[in-house]
């Protein structure tokens, strides 16, 4: 590890103070003073429309952009001061579009890019490189072409490729875009168990099941502020927030919202917690309880 | 029974340079006016199928066709793809992609003008059908500052200018936002209602799809799987789980309480309204 | 932040009396301008070219971006000149008139280098007044008219739409690979920021000429045309006038030999010393800003 115990400038994952971002040309504020801080191991989500400053935001957590006012700490870092290769080992940002990066011989280079860049041993890079394949399930596809795998497949490549540099941060940029359902489902997983091994994930997406299914801390952005930041549960169920930033709850929590809720039960998130409350209501306990569907 | 609009008869297709056909041996007809979700995994032959429609396959991009094509009565293996255009248009998932001129207004004369369309009739057809897509006053705007949701629309009102009976989007709102989504889904439930038009989508958003399309066409390994109303394909839950298809979680959450609690008896709600009424009328029963 | 502003050249929009002449008016002068610059070597009729040029920025509104734009000029100009005082393009013997470090510089070169450089300038500015003051699609418009290839016409619009829309691309690519710790310099960095550009533009070029297809491209038919462009009898004076005029003095200068004065005008030896140490600095100056950019990012 080139950086590996940084002068710790703050022991948060993610420490950001009154940030704000205004591209040089033109005065067009893009971020208006956000204040953010996130734990190591946390997996959080941001939402909102585009134009909100999501992108913005992410851009300056791995110093793509430096913010023209206050401070952007991430894994102890302060990103002012680093250019975005040398963030690379601190975090990892997995841009929505995976053909706008794999560009090698085989998926196995592909891997080895990051790692080679921020300057490990060979040896270290093989052993990287073979975990985040293991991790992937890219067993079948480490000779193949990046660009003759399916686009499933593509995606893996891509997020696996940044998981290879190991960063304690990882940020996701719509992670579910032109994927289906099987995919996406792939993907939750793997952003859960790279949550379990203590990782920090942040993920942008206007996915809200996905959202609902994943992360434990919701971000709002509206008009290049953060307008709130709460549980998924507490953001899904407040009315007025959701309409005015013209988001919608995944539909069981519509459901609930509109069923159980009044009469105490939980913001579900999926339809096995809504099924179970409504059941433990309707005096049905799950006596047969199988886990044929879910 | 009318004339349908689309027939698909045993067609399979191979693409130019692979050996595993893309679409094996499917069947099935669309009916003038109706608004069709096209269900299934990356891969499943979504997008090939789209392109059969409008003659892109075979006649742009070659390939073995077996069986036949027939879009308004017309077998599309006989007709250039401009000609088909006329009854078909066709979008993409990438909006940009799509764009190729300096302004709104021109994007969508550009279909007009190849055509020899005169001049006045352009004055007239361009506000009416930026008008119909919501960008009326967005002539004179360059379309690559325009939001996603503005460019899909952009791309379909380049396409609604030939007034072509039959729209296919292609997975349209993938690089949308919410609000983008919800312009272009909008738009398409009022092409197929007020102007009677046949709309195909190619989508994973099964709630949305759940909510405005009269049928819905599951492919899986280049095969039609599954043809039906979307009450009786979503009710089907199982079945498209060991797909790994999703289905609305209305459909999910009736299923389990009717599997793993024996609590439902009705049939499975597919949208929101439905699921609402249904689950309060079984808490307000056992309430009593 | 339009996409349009990544553009170095692009339209301004306006409706001063220069925006509305007609582009063939336009581009009549453009090219007059052009055939005038490189068949005189009378740097009195160039420099007053160039100067009427400028002239026209103020009435346009677009004197800021024209001489944004006109910034190109300096290290091609800076260059030119520089090696015309030490590399003469002109027969030996050359006179030598003084000596910097290892470097002797001649005065022979001096009245050439202006020539090369008021070609240069005299043509740039009027082509970026033109292209500043015009909707390329009113240029296009203007141009089938003239029975300019459809397809060709196309391609050269398309172009133009598409720099922006790359260079926007290469920034998302540039980023994505940095953002893996890639250098962003060097042969290491091409093969990464190549290979998905490329992919991306096969993907873009697929879906656009299907899209294309399917509104009619290919068609034979009679086209018509959406822009109306309308050549106003102003226009015909304004374009008559210049292919007349510019005509004129290219015929002019060709029967003269070129219309050389260089004999009337004698430069002494310090003003080519002082041109030389003016254009070297400002070259170098160039070249090490931006090498200091580049080391910056």
């Amino acid at each position: 590890m080139t950086d590996a115990t940084p002068s710790a400038l703050s022991p948060l994952a993610i420490d950001v103070r009154g940030a704000r971002y205004v591209y040089p040309t033109g005065n067009v504020t893009a971020l208006g003073g956000v204040d953010l801080q996130v734990k190591p191991g946390e997996i959080i989500g941001i939402i909102g429309q585009n134009g909100s400053g999501k992108t913005t935001l992410t851009k300056l957590l791995n110093g793509l952009l430096k913010p023209t006012a206050g401070t952007v700490i991430v894994d102890g870092v302060d990103t002012a001061k680093k250019s975005v290769q040398e963030m690379a080992p601190h975090v990892g940002y997995v841009f929505q579009n995976p053909n706008h990066q794999l560009f090698a011989r085989t998926v196995q280079m592909e891997l080895e890019f990051g790692p080679r860049n921020i300057g490990l041993s060979e040896e270290e890079i093989a052993v990287r490189v073979a975990e985040a394949v293991e991790f992937f399930g890219l067993q079948d596809y480490i000779e193949e072409h990046p660009y003759r795998v399916s686009f499933p497949i593509r995606k893996l490549v891509g997020i696996a490729s940044i998981v290879a540099m190991r960063p304690p941060i990882l940020i996701l940029d719509e992670p579910s875009t032109g994927q289906d359902h099987n995919t996406t489902h792939v993907i939750n997983g793997l952003m859960r168990r790279l949550r379990d091994q203590g990782t920090t994930v942040v993920c942008v997406s206007h996915d809200m099941p996905l959202l609902a299914d994943v992360v434990e801390r919701v971000i709002v952005m509206k008009s290049t502020e953060i307008i709130a930041d709460a549980s998924p549960r507490e953001v899904f169920a407040d009315k007025t927030l959701m309409a005015r930033t013209n988001l919608q709850a995944p539909q069981v929590t519509e459901i609930a919202l509109q069923t159980v809720v009044p009469l105490g039960g939980p913001v579900a998130l999926t339809p096995a917690e809504l099924a179970a409350d409504i059941a433990m209501r309707t005096g049905r306990p799950a006596a047969a309880r199988t886990d044929a569907v879910g | 029974m009318p004339e349908p609009i689309i027939a698909f008869d045993a067609v399979t297709y191979t693409y130019a340079g692979t050996d595993e056909p893309a679409l094996h041996e499917i069947s099935f007809e669309i009916q003038p006016g109706e608004y069709v979700a096209i269900l299934g995994l990356n891969g499943a032959g979504k997008t090939t199928l789209g392109l059969c429609v409008n003659g892109v396959i075979p006649t742009m991009l070659g390939g073995e066709l077996e069986g036949t094509v027939t879009v308004g009565g017309l077998d599309v293996s006989e007709y250039p793809v401009r000609e088909m255009s006329k009854l078909v248009g066709v979008v993409f998932d990438n909006p940009e992609f799509q764009m190729s001129q300096m302004s709104v207004a021109e994007e969508v004369a550009l279909g007009l003008e190849n055509a020899g369309v005169p001049y006045e009739e352009m004055k007239r057809i361009i506000p009416d059908t930026l008008e119909l897509v919501g960008l009326a006053g967005f002539e004179e705007r360059s379309p690559l500052g325009l939001s996603g949701g503005q460019q899909q629309r952009l791309a379909i009102a380049a396409v609604l200018a030939m007034k072509p009976q039959i729209l296919i989007m292609d997975e349209p709102t993938s690089n949308l936002d919410p609000i983008g989504k919800q312009e272009v889904f909008d738009m398409a439930a009022r092409l197929n209602s007020e102007r009677g038009m046949t709309v195909i989508v190619i989508e994973h958003e099964v709630e949305v799809m759940a909510r405005y399309a009269d049928r819905v066409i599951v492919l899986d390994g280049g095969r039609v799987i599954m043809n039906g109303t979307p009450q009786e394909i979503f009710s089907r839950v199982e079945e498209l789980a060991a797909l790994k298809l999703r289905v609305p979680e209305a459909a999910e959450l009736a299923t389990i309480l009717r599997t793993e609690y024996g609590d439902w008896d009705g049939p499975v709600p597919i949208t929101t309204e439905p699921a609402v009424a249904a689950v309060n009328d079984l808490l307000g029963a056992t309430r009593d | 932040m339009s996409m349009q502003a990544a553009l170095p050249v692009a339209m301004i929009p306006g409706n001063s009396i220069i925006h509305r002449i007609n582009p063939i008016a336009k581009l009549v002068w453009v090219v007059g301008y052009v055939v005038l610059a490189f068949s005189t070597q009378n740097i009195v009729v160039l420099y007053s070219m160039a100067l009427f040029a400028l002239l026209l920025a103020p009435i346009a509104g677009i004197t800021k971006p024209l001489l944004k734009g006109a910034l190109i000029l300096v290290p091609v100009g800076s260059s030119l000149l520089a090696l015309q005082i030490i590399a003469p393009a002109v027969e030996r013997p050359w006179t030598p008139v003084g000596e910097i470090g290892p470097l002797t510089l001649y005065g022979d070169g001096i009245y050439y280098g202006f020539v090369l450089l008021g070609r240069i300038v005299a043509s740039l500015l009027l082509a970026l007044v033109m292209v500043m003051t015009t909707h390329p699609s009113d240029l296009f418009t203007s141009l089938s008219k003239l029975k300019v290839p459809y397809t060709l016409n196309f391609m050269l619009a398309m172009t133009l739409q598409l720099i922006p829309v790359f260079q926007r691309e290469v920034g998302i690519i540039m980023s994505a690979q940095k953002s893996r710790g890639m250098k962003g310099k060097g042969f290491s960095a091409v093969l990464p920021s190549f290979v998905p550009v490329f992919v991306g533009a096969i993907e873009r070029v697929q879906q656009l000429s299907i899209s294309l297809e399917s509104r009619g491209f290919g068609s034979n038919g009679i086209k018509t045309s959406y822009r109306q462009v309308r050549g106003r009898p102003s226009d015909w004076v304004i374009g008559i006038v210049g292919a007349l005029a510019l005509g004129g003095l290219s015929a002019y200068s060709i029967w003269r030999g070129t219309w050389n004065i260089s004999s009337d005008i004698v430069f002494s030896p310090l003003f080519v010393v002082v041109t030389f140490v003016i254009s070297a600095t400002l070259f170098f100056g160039v070249v090490l800003f931006a090498v200091f950019l580049s080391l910056k990012k």
